[in-house]
């Protein structure tokens, strides 16, 4: 299984051939055999200067397997490169256990899966060398800083060989003060006058020793230069004369000797040399269809045998040599002006029918057919890949060129896509609808266009509110599955997880909670694939947040964290980049918080969510977002602030009840805390036991208001029916307490603050019990209440040592704390600093930020020290 | 940012349609290169289609503003 859907991939990780006039030169390759030894080697020389073919044959012929990997320009993405690198070693015999995983995300790479790599590599009996040609190309200095990491933590069973035109960003430093650094650099490796002397002789041509020392002058030794001059001189008439020539000549070397070799070839090798130029590799049949002739195959052959020009990649796959493929596309613009685009949209469709989305999508571009390109996306059924998986910011870029006169439905799907990605709805709308009405004009739409469309109406009715919408969208996709061909699905999970997510977020808004949770679960309960991680965490986030509003907030949160393991095993965990989600995980994290009284933690996750687009346009996420940076700003005291805050500012076709219903809560609950209980109970007078938690809080409001009566009914009137959580039926006991209270009902008042202690202490649900601080605070002073209350909601009795007394059942605390939680907490206790930690754990020092959230949180402490001594008093360390 | 850019040998007429932004003169065995540079991306990112095109830099300095070419 190929992990970049990229058919040309095992050209990248093939040796390169070496050409039949390949001059080995002992001296070189004694020096590289010290790269078995050390763990850094470097290859460092000009375009031409010979180093891939010396490192080729070099690890051509040595007994062990070398894993190979020529970089190109997307390696500069972490998780590309990476994926390449697992690649090359499965491909050369030395793959590293299933365990390591493989990176889910082009622009990142999990820090885990490098340090696992290197655990496995550190493991192995016999080194692995990895070469890395054309390093110069990876310019991110983070793949830099990860190899090394990785170069770092294997130990001795790695050997890295870089091959590259500029030096690269590692510390080189230190390897050459511990004696870890071979070094091959330029002037080690051009040509001697003996050496050119052999070499011009495998070309056909001899020379005295002399006549060599002029030319190795002129070209500094430079091996393509010396090749070139072999084959401009065999050429020519009088060889000897003609180099006597170019020795007196001024011209720039590369420059004059390609001109002087290219004119000498056959107007057919010239003008495949010229077109093949624009392409980063070929085959005898893509050459074809860009010269329009048939006779490719022969040409490059010949080319390859008088290594001129064209390198074998294997496999009937050739590049030209990077050098000459860069003057040869000068000399093509010059010669065949304008052709270029022509030259990409050949290569296209020849790329369309072999399979290759990226190339063909890459080349449509370049060539500025974007009917084409939009055309190939969409009817690979790719249209989810713009919003998730290994290439969504590059494809999101590659069409983000794309001309604003293209038309056509596929380009209209594009626009739409990426419109709506952004959360731009009406524009996105437009488009899509643009896009609907070509494809009814068009009697042989495709049903992959149908069913690109069927998605993106999906989400514009998630992000407008619209439930029919969604459902006669979805009901169309289910349609449509059956008429696009089965290979297609299975090549892209992504789009039906994407269909699920959207049509899960849409139930959600219209309450309908348990048809939300049924196509939510489809998606979150799906394997791991890299295409899939961004719905598999939205629909984790979604199901939490239904946990969260049916008052399971223990449930919640566990939900919450694991859609942001899933999402932080493929990225680390940074808001606001790209690919980040739509942060409905940390908004969920954000309301547990607040129930648990948590509020700094509560505003730091709410912070995170701010520069994210959803958090002002998906209704559902603006929504919860706005409520609970009201309730944050209730219990903080600015009632008036919580009101604005509370109205999320959304345009939908059909309104909330949850929504409406909290925002409601918020509007009441200002009232209240402002002194006008009359008018806390009028807002929720509408609101009904439909909705579990405005009731509730609605029966307190009338409460306060002076209408006991009233309020036990509505408590009565609360359809439970077995799906509410603690959060909801915690606050319900103390309203009835608090009646019970006030109606002189001591005894049934003390028994039921003692049931909503029980239930509350396991969530660590300290809210509602801050909400009850006037008529409760008298009650938790009492022996049994007081024993309830320690330690979690009210400071510990001072009986150091000794765990509070629970109710027959294990320590909650103990029961909850995760081994990775327990991990750090030992670390903790051995004085470790968060780095430490974090090295020693192989995870990153956010990772153990968040465990130690978690840790403070559950044995309710703030600092470190103090965890650690409650962790002693509770044995858990 | 003015920059004058020094390369080694003279550079064929079809090569320093490659470096369209820039005007080139021939003096003397090198090939010399003058024109506006954006910012720093784009000086590295000449220097980088020199070092492709097998153009070996001899020297490149910023020139002094307001100079005439």
């Amino acid at each position: 299984m190929d992990p970049l859907g990229d058919s040309i991939l095992r050209t990248r990780i093939a040796l390169p051939t070496r050409p039949a006039a390949y001059l080995r030169r002992q001296r070189l390759d004694r020096h590289l055999d010290k790269a078995l030894r050390t763990r850094l080697t470097l290859i460092n020389g000009a375009a031409g200067a010979g180093k891939t073919l010396l490192a080729a044959d070099w690890a051509a012929g040595l007994p062990q397997p070398v894993a190979w990997l020529t970089a190109e320009d997307e390696d500069r993405q972490p998780g590309v490169f990476w994926a390449y690198v697992l690649e090359a070693l499965r491909a050369c015999g030395a793959p590293v256990s299933g365990a390591v995983g493989v990176p889910m995300e082009a622009a990142r790479v999990d820090r885990k899966l490098l340090a696992a790599l290197a655990a496995d590599l550190d493991a192995r009996q016999q080194p692995v060398t990895l070469v890395v040609d054309e390093f110069d190309r990876v310019t991110n200095p983070e793949v830099a800083e990860q190899l090394e990491f990785v170069l770092h933590h294997a130990g001795q069973g790695m050997r890295l060989v870089l091959v590259t035109r500029t030096e690269p960003l590692l510390p080189l430093h230190r390897y050459r003060a511990a004696g870890e650094l071979t070094e091959l650099r330029g002037a080690e490796l051009a040509f001697t006058p003996e050496e050119a002397v052999s070499l011009l002789e495998l070309h056909g041509l001899r020379l005295p020793v002399d006549a060599a020392r002029g030319l190795v002058d002129r070209t500094r030794g430079w091996a393509a230069g010396l090749c070139l001059c072999a084959l401009a001189a065999r050429e020519s008439a009088a060889p000897e004369l003609y180099l006597k020539e170019f020795e007196a000549d001024r011209s720039a070397v590369a420059d004059f000797l390609l001109a002087e070799v290219l004119k000498r070839q056959p107007e057919a090798t010239q003008d495949l040399l010229l077109r093949v130029s624009v392409l980063q590799r070929f085959s005898p049949d893509l050459a074809n269809a860009l010269t329009g002739r048939t006779d490719a195959e022969a040409l490059l052959v010949e080319l390859h045998r008088a290594n001129a020009f064209v390198e074998d990649l294997g496999h009937a796959w050739y590049r030209l040599h990077p050098l000459f493929g860069e003057i040869l596309r000068a000399h093509l613009r010059v010669r065949l002006p304008g052709l270029e685009p022509e030259l990409h949209r050949r290569a296209a469709l020849w790329l369309r029918r072999s399979g290759s989305l990226p190339e063909t999508l890459a080349h449509g571009a370049a060539s500025g057919d974007w009917g084409f390109t939009a055309g190939a996306l969409v009817d690979d059924l790719a249209i989810g890949q713009l919003f998730t998986g290994l290439r969504s910011g590059d494809l999101d870029q590659l069409f983000a060129a794309m001309d604003p006169d293209a038309t056509g439905p596929a380009t209209e799907l594009v626009r739409a896509a990426r419109d709506l990605s952004r959360c731009d709805v009406e524009r996105g709308l437009s488009h899509l609808r643009r896009a609907e009405e070509r494809l009814a004009a068009d009697p042989h739409a495709g049903a992959a266009a149908q069913l690109s469309c069927a998605l993106l109406e999906t989400l514009a009715a998630r992000l407008t509110g619209s439930p029919e919408q969604a459902e006669e969208a979805a009901e169309a996709a289910a349609r449509l599955r059956r008429e696009v061909p089965e290979h297609l699905l299975d090549r892209h999970p992504e789009l039906h997880a994407l269909l699920m997510t959207h049509l899960g977020s849409t139930r959600l808004w219209a309450g309908r909670f348990e048809d939300a949770r049924a196509a939510l679960t489809t998606v979150a309960g799906t394997h791991g694939e890299a295409s899939t991680v961004l719905p598999r965490e939205e629909s984790l986030g979604h199901l939490a947040l239904i946990d969260y509003l049916n008052g399971w907030i223990g449930r919640a949160e566990r939900k919450a964290l694991a859609g942001a393991s899933e999402a932080e095993r493929f990225r680390p965990p940074e808001p606001g980049v790209s690919g980040a989600g739509t942060g409905i995980g940390l908004l969920v994290l954000a309301a547990v918080a607040v129930d648990r009284d948590e509020l700094s933690r509560a505003q730091t996750l709410l912070d995170e969510t701010a520069p994210l687009p959803s958090a002002t346009h998906d209704p559902v996420i603006a929504a919860g977002r706005a409520l609970t940076k009201a309730r944050l700003l209730l219990v903080q005291g600015h009632a008036r602030a919580a009101v604005e805050a509370a109205d999320p500012g959304i345009r939908v076709s059909v309104a909330s009840p949850w929504a409406a219903g909290q925002e409601a809560l918020v509007v009441s609950a200002a009232h209240m805390a402002e002194g006008r209980p009359r008018m806390a109970a009028d807002v929720l007078q509408d609101v009904s036991g439909d909705q579990p938690a405005c009731a509730v809080e609605a029966a307190r409001m009338l409460l306060a208001a002076g209408r006991p009566e009233e309020a036990v009914g509505l408590l009565d009137s609360i359809d439970t029916g077995g799906r509410i959580g603690p959060a909801v039926t915690v606050r319900a006991v103390l309203v009835r307490a608090q009646a019970a209270q006030a109606a002189g009902d001591d005894a049934t008042a003390h028994r039921l603050v003692a049931q909503a202690l029980l239930s509350a202490r396991r969530e660590q649900l300290r809210r509602p019990f801050l909400d009850a601080r006037p008529w409760i605070r008298p009650l938790l002073s009492t022996a049994p209440l007081q024993e309830l209350a320690a330690d979690w909601l009210t400071p510990a009795p001072s009986r150091p040592g000794e765990p509070a007394p629970v109710d027959g059942q294990p320590s909650p605390l103990v029961v909850e704390l995760s081994g990775r939680e327990r991990d750090v907490l030992e670390r903790l206790a051995r004085m470790m600093s968060t780095e430490e930690i974090a090295a020693d754990l192989y995870v990153s020092v956010n990772t153990v930020k968040t465990h130690l959230k978690s840790v403070y949180r559950k044995l309710a402490v703030n600092r470190r020290n103090e965890a650690v001594r409650r962790a002693r008093e509770l044995g858990l360390v | 940012m003015r920059y004058e850019i020094r390369v080694e040998g003279h550079m064929s007429e079809t090569l320093t349609k490659a470096f369209p932004e820039l005007g080139h003169v021939k003096m003397a065995g090198q090939t010399v290169l003058f024109g506006p540079v954006v910012d720093d991306a784009h000086l590295y990112g000449l220097l980088a289609r020199f070092q492709s095109l097998g153009l070996r830099v001899l020297e490149m300095r910023q020139l002094p503003e307001g100079r005439a070419d």
